[in-house]
């Protein structure tokens, strides 16, 4: 039997798992029209498994998920984890330090909130156009391309990751290493904002080819 | 008792002595989980789940080793030391409040499950101890002694035990940031010799033999020995009142991972430091008390689910410890983890919009049972 890996073999009558509290806990007389219509749908149409990953708890996030997943090695989703808490508990050490040693003028401007931060700096990763290889009359040409939505998250994740696996001292951990990163990236600062920069100089080099692009 | 509720983190932490008692201002019912006590002798039932403040030069000077680390951590990010005062360790400061000292010490055995607040109880009590100005006897954590040690040497003055002087010096160290003032008064009541041409002679103060166990590290750990000897024989007087706090003393009837060069284990019999402590922990000397703790962290080829006396010490340590009493330190109470919720709320350690509200206060309850250490983990990243 052929497990299904990447393209999801459901039938198209199944729908989603719904997973907030808040929407089972709205009263009757609240729900608009497509809603009251949705919940018709549900009691009548089959609904897919919840994968794993789909938490109901309030302090989950699908971007940390994302993250975690992309961090994990040889699927050790434990030790992924705990890498990631460490490092929201890092960053949010290193701000608290900050904002009680700051003067009372400069509290506000500190953002303590490592999730805040966290999303802050992967927007500032992420790049707005992209380079994509095409081959004319032999030669391959890097050609500026608009990225998508998840494809610009996946970048930013990406090099996120790499620029910590590679350029740090044997001996200083990935929670350290990263809550460093992710502090630099906040203030637009820093290794990977750079390589951002790098590629966005690069589409504007290549601007005379954009016409290779046929899609 | 007069609690007024601590001013708001803004505020100059030095200056609560200088407020006026009043009663609780109704315009700050979030600071109701604090207290401004901070002399432990003072603490009662209405000081329950609340958390007081030890100042930092204090904390310093009485606890140069002992704290667990995240608490030491919390201390360096909130800038404060906080101990919540809860039921068990009111239970033991009334015990050694009402103890006659003429009798043989005391021993207390704290137990309970992993993360429940054993060493934190340990800590308070030592600090009411070092306030009330007794002498404190803290071994940090007893496990340490028994594994892990890069060096053993052979005892000079026992032949077949084993010396170990790395831990010994160590603790010399801290022993002798917390006593200062103690190792003055004290004299020795015997000529010790160490090796061929050094020797203590009798009636110098004690202080000389810590000098002579730190500058020597061949020797410290029967400095050791020396100084838990002349002060167990001289507390029955009353000058000064001992404490022995021992965290972890499950180590010391168990087995070590240790091994002699030729690979043959070491038994803890031929420990110096694990023979000398043992001595200490009987209940033969008088003027005292003896408070200890049993862990199942550090501990070696014990199942982790084992948190009783029995399961922990084993017969034999069961046997020696034998009169004790028990002091079971049970997970937070709905009032305690209020209380220390709070705590993180007011110190901004909580910075999920979610975790401010009801049900997020709910789903921190329900994922760490109440316990403190899956609180103090699970708030870590959120």
């Amino acid at each position: 039997r052929i497990m299904p890996v990447r393209w999801s073999r459901y039938n198209p009558s199944y729908l989603e798992p719904e997973v907030k509290k808040e929407s089972y806990q709205k009263p009757l007389e609240e729900l608009t029209e497509e809603e009251r219509e949705q919940m018709e749908l549900k009691a009548v149409r089959p609904i897919k498994a919840a994968p794993p990953t789909l938490s109901s708890s309030a302090f989950s996030d699908p971007m940390i998920s994302k993250f975690t997943n992309m961090m994990m090695k040889n699927g050790n989703k434990v030790l992924a984890r705990s890498l990631m808490s460490q490092t929201l508990e890092t960053i949010k050490r290193k701000q608290l330090e900050k904002y009680h040693k700051a003067p009372e003028n400069e509290k506000e401007t500190i953002e303590c909130n490592p999730y805040v931060i966290f999303h802050q700096a992967l927007k500032n990763c992420q790049p707005i156009i992209g380079l994509s290889n095409i081959t004319r009359g032999g030669k391959t040409y890097q050609v500026p391309v608009p990225l998508t939505d998840n494809r610009k998250r996946f970048l930013a994740m990406k090099w996120l990751i790499t620029e910590c696996r590679e350029n740090k001292h044997r001996r200083t951990m990935m929670p350290e290493k990263l809550s460093q990163e992710l502090l630099l990236a906040f203030n637009n600062e820093g290794p990977v904002i750079k390589r951002k920069h790098v590629l966005h100089k690069m589409a504007e080099a290549n601007r005379a080819y954009a016409h290779f692009r046929w899609w | 008792q007069l609690d007024h509720g601590r001013a708001l983190h803004t505020a100059a932490r030095g200056g609560l002595s200088s407020v006026s008692p009043q009663d609780v201002p109704a315009e700050r019912p979030r600071a109701a989980f604090h207290t401004s006590e901070s002399d432990p002798a003072k603490h009662t039932e209405q000081h329950e789940a609340r958390l007081y403040n030890i100042p930092l030069e204090e904390v310093k000077a009485v606890f140069p080793h002992g704290l667990p680390h995240r608490f030491q951590q919390q201390i360096q990010t909130f800038n404060e030391a906080r101990v919540m005062v809860r039921k068990p360790a009111l239970e033991l400061l009334a015990c050694l409040k009402g103890s006659n000292f003429a009798h043989p010490a005391v021993r207390y055995v704290i137990y309970g499950e992993r993360g429940t607040g054993k060493t934190m109880t340990l800590c308070h009590v030592v600090h009411y101890c070092s306030r009330q100005g007794w002498l404190v006897l803290h071994v940090p954590d007893a496990h340490l002694w028994v594994k892990n040690c890069k060096e053993l040497l052979q005892s000079s003055y026992n032949k077949d035990r084993l010396d170990q002087p790395l831990q010994a010096s160590v603790w010399l160290k801290n022993f002798k940031t917390s006593n200062e003032r103690f190792l003055q008064e004290i004299k020795t009541q015997k000529k010790y010799m160490w090796g061929k041409r050094e020797s203590t002679e009798e009636g110098r103060p004690l202080g000389e033999v810590v000098e002579q166990g730190l500058a020597r590290a061949r020797s410290a750990s029967d400095a050791v020995g020396v100084v838990l000897r002349e002060l167990k024989q001289q507390s029955h007087r009353g000058s000064f009142r001992l404490l022995v706090a021992v965290d972890g003393v499950n180590a010391l009837w168990g087995r070590t991972t240790l091994r002699k060069e030729d690979k043959s284990p070491v038994s803890l019999e031929e420990l110096t430091l694990v023979h000398n402590l043992r001595k200490m922990v009987m209940n033969d000397w008088s003027g005292g008390a003896i408070v200890t703790t049993l862990s199942q962290t550090g501990s070696l080829f014990k199942p982790s689910s084992a948190y009783t006396p029995q399961e922990l010490l084993g017969k034999e340590g069961f046997d020696a410890l034998d009169p004790f009493v028990p002091i079971p330190v049970p997970n937070y109470s709905p009032r305690e983890f209020e209380s220390c919720y709070g705590y993180y709320l007011e110190r901004k350690w909580l910075q999920h919009e979610k975790a401010h509200t009801e049900d997020g206060k709910a789903e921190l309850q329900f994922l760490s049972g109440s316990n403190p250490r899956q609180l103090d983990r699970l708030a870590g990243p959120l």
